[in-house]
């Protein structure tokens, strides 16, 4: 995808964009917000990587010019270390996530890929169907096979984020941020504890496994076999 | 050099606001001297004259009373006595000339007041001043009587003197007052700015001496102290949190300088090095979890009362928390159990509560052995609400029950465990944010958390 990275530390610029461009984005490098916001305007981005602290114009001033012009592209906002208001800010603000520095670059990645394929009809489904898997998103029930699974609400949110973005990495955070709306990471398997139960009530009386662990970054659905 | 301090204290004093008042005043004095004075003169006056006037008057009448051929012969006669009367007469025929007396100019019928030369009279050329009376007798004569002003004159200068000096001396007491109490004012607000400048140059210590007397300065120089008091624990607590990060710090640094070293002098294999950068990764990211927690109580702490603060209803808050949580316990072998309230709310930031319960029930979680039931109650109370969290655990011993709530404190049963010992700091911030009291007991055996929601005032 087309990515715009408004960064003005060099080292992290440098960094990220040789991260993207490894894994086959196409990177627009700009350090002011000033000179992103024109960047923005000009080109069709899908995605756009926002510092939040930015010489000449700072990023939310540029995230809200930017909203206000209309653009459709999809917005990643980087904030300090410990700012835990800056995501409601920023959400507030028009952007589609937020990450705090410092990152892992998978985890960015990760991130960048959720949010770039949110499909814009995504509020408007109503049935979402993987493999043998169906998910009723108006009645929030789950049949696999053609069988109901009963699951606990949060079960459900769990289940209903990794169809969203089925194929994709999904890193501890991430769910921990959208689903449960946590701001910092608590020091317990939180995550792995109700993903683990999910598991039990999605995959154990059916034949293949669908949530997969991927060491190190997170949890993938994926129904391609022999994986 | 004491002249020069002089001075310098004289001219500080001249203008000092308590001086302005001092001169003001003496102003004030001086105006009402005056006032005082023309009041009195004016009264005085006027008495004196009429008793004159009156005098005259009966003197005029016991003229008239002789039959008119022998008048002349009567003023002759009294102002021929020895000593001389008070008085002076003056007998003018029709023709205006003057037929006997002292007088020696007609004067206007009625009263008026003359002034005539005496020639040398003791000596000196003087001139006399006389309050006259005078009337048109039948004959076409004109009686004048007369008496000397220079009482009434005298009287005027007493007066005139006594209010002077008076004036004066109330002048030079008023200024001397306001000297004296600028000198006193000038003193105590210099001890204050001494003391400030103390403060300034560094001595966090030094306090506003108080005289004890109770008055406006002693309960300034009080509200000061305890101003002076509050900063000083302040900047000792961000002192200590500096030491205590530094020293946090210090350890994980060290760690992962050591497994560096020791991964280039000892790693022969890709796999050596790649352990290695693993675990410094972790060592910097404990690192970095220690400074975002940091960062979160100090957000905490910094944030106004109330602000940001929403209607939350805390038994589903707390409902979800305990659906979320209880299968983590459970997988550890501990057993959560909830008696929850139904719809008890609270004013108060979410995310932030939701934190601070999930720090609790996490603590309960690291600090317990395998097997340990923790409970979790919400009831409401006639004032706020009361949340109760319990284990079974070893709870905390009473004399550490306060220091535990402060940063980095960890107790040394638990140093072998994860944490950064900034868990039950963050929640004393919270619970701080939202005035809810948080009292740490005994369970008998564990510990036993009490959180005390105020009570609502807007409800």
């Amino acid at each position: 995808m087309r990515i715009l990275l408004v960064e003005d530390d060099i080292d992290t610029r440098t960094y990220v964009s040789s991260g993207l461009r490894a894994k086959g984005h196409a990177v627009d490098e700009s350090g002011d917000g000033q000179d992103g916001l024109l960047r923005a305007c000009e080109h069709d981005y899908d995605v756009i990587v926002l510092d939040r602290m930015l010489p000449a114009l700072d990023g939310m001033s540029v995230l809200k010019k930017l909203r206000s012009c209309g653009t459709q592209a999809r917005v990643l906002m980087l904030t300090a270390l410990g700012d835990v208001d800056a995501r409601i800010d920023g959400m507030e603000a028009g952007a589609d996530d937020y990450l705090g520095k410092p990152f892992a670059l998978s985890e960015l990645i990760a991130r960048l890929n959720a949010i770039s394929r949110r499909s814009a009809h995504a509020n408007t489904m109503t049935l979402l169907r993987l493999g043998d898997l169906e998910l009723d998103l108006i009645m929030q029930r789950v049949f696999r096979a053609g069988k109901q699974i009963h699951l606990q609400p949060r079960e459900w949110d769990l289940l209903k984020y990794f169809a969203l973005h089925a194929g994709e990495i999904i890193t501890r955070s991430m769910l921990l941020e959208h689903v449960w709306g946590f701001q910092s990471s608590p020091h317990t398997n939180l995550v792995d504890t109700h993903v683990c139960r999910l598991r039990g009530k999605i995959e154990r009386d059916f034949g293949p496994r669908i949530i997969r662990t991927v060491r190190g970054e997170g949890y993938t659905l994926s129904l391609k076999q022999g994986h | 050099m004491p002249l020069g301090l002089n001075v310098h204290v004289g001219a500080r004093m001249v203008r000092s606001a308590a001086f302005r008042l001092a001169v003001i005043q003496a102003l004030m004095f001086a105006l009402m001297a005056l006032t005082l004075f023309l009041v009195s003169w004016f009264a005085a006056r006027h008495y004196i004259e009429n008793q004159l006037r009156q005098t005259i008057i009966d003197e005029f009448g016991e003229v008239i009373a002789h039959p008119p051929a022998q008048r002349a012969a009567s003023i002759q006669r009294s102002l021929a006595q020895v000593p001389r009367g008070a008085y002076d007469y003056s007998l003018f025929d029709a023709r205006r000339t003057l037929v006997v007396g002292d007088i020696r100019e007609e004067p206007a019928v009625g009263w008026s007041t003359i002034e005539q030369h005496e020639g040398l009279r003791s000596g000196k050329d003087a001139v006399r001043r006389i309050l006259v009376y005078g009337a048109a007798q039948d004959d076409g004569s004109t009686l004048v009587v007369g008496r000397d002003l220079a009482s009434v004159d005298e009287l005027d200068a007493l007066l005139k003197r006594v209010f002077t000096w008076a004036g004066l001396a109330a002048v030079v007491l008023a200024l001397a007052g306001g000297m004296v109490t600028a000198r006193g004012y000038l003193r105590r607000v210099e001890a204050i700015a001494a003391a400030a400048s103390r403060i300034a140059a560094g001595d966090l210590a030094a306090r506003v001496s108080i005289t004890g007397r109770g008055d406006e300065f002693d309960r300034l120089a009080v509200s000061l102290n305890s101003m002076l008091e509050r900063i000083q624990t302040l900047v000792e607590g961000l002192r200590q949190v500096s030491n205590d990060i530094a020293h946090d710090l210090r350890t994980p640094l060290t760690h992962m300088r050591q497994r560096l070293e020791a991964a280039m002098d000892e790693a022969t294999s890709l796999e050596g090095y790649s352990n290695a950068c693993e675990r410094a990764l972790a060592d910097v990211d404990s690192v970095l979890d220690t400074f975002a927690a940091m960062l979160r109580i100090a957000k905490v702490e910094s944030r106004q009362q109330r602000e940001g603060f929403t209607d939350i209803d805390l038994s589903q808050l707390l409902a979800r928390l305990v659906d979320d949580y209880g299968p983590v316990l459970e997988d550890e072998e501990r057993v959560l159990s909830a008696e929850i309230q139904p719809s008890v709310n609270v004013r108060g930031d979410a995310l932030l509560l939701t934190q601070m319960f999930v720090n609790l029930l996490e603590n309960a979680l690291h600090h317990t052995p395998i097997g340990t039931p923790v409970t979790l109650k919400l009831v409401a109370a006639e004032q706020g609400c009361q949340v109760v969290m319990q284990d079974a655990g070893p709870g905390i011993p009473a004399q550490e029950r306060t220091r535990v709530l402060k940063r980095f404190v960890r107790l040394d049963a638990s140093r072998s465990t994860r944490g950064s010992g900034l868990g039950l700091a963050l929640v004393a911030a919270v619970a701080d944010l939202h005035d809810i009291v948080l009292t740490l007991g005994d369970a008998g055996p564990g510990l036993r958390v009490q959180l005390d929601f105020p009570h609502r005032q807007d409800a």
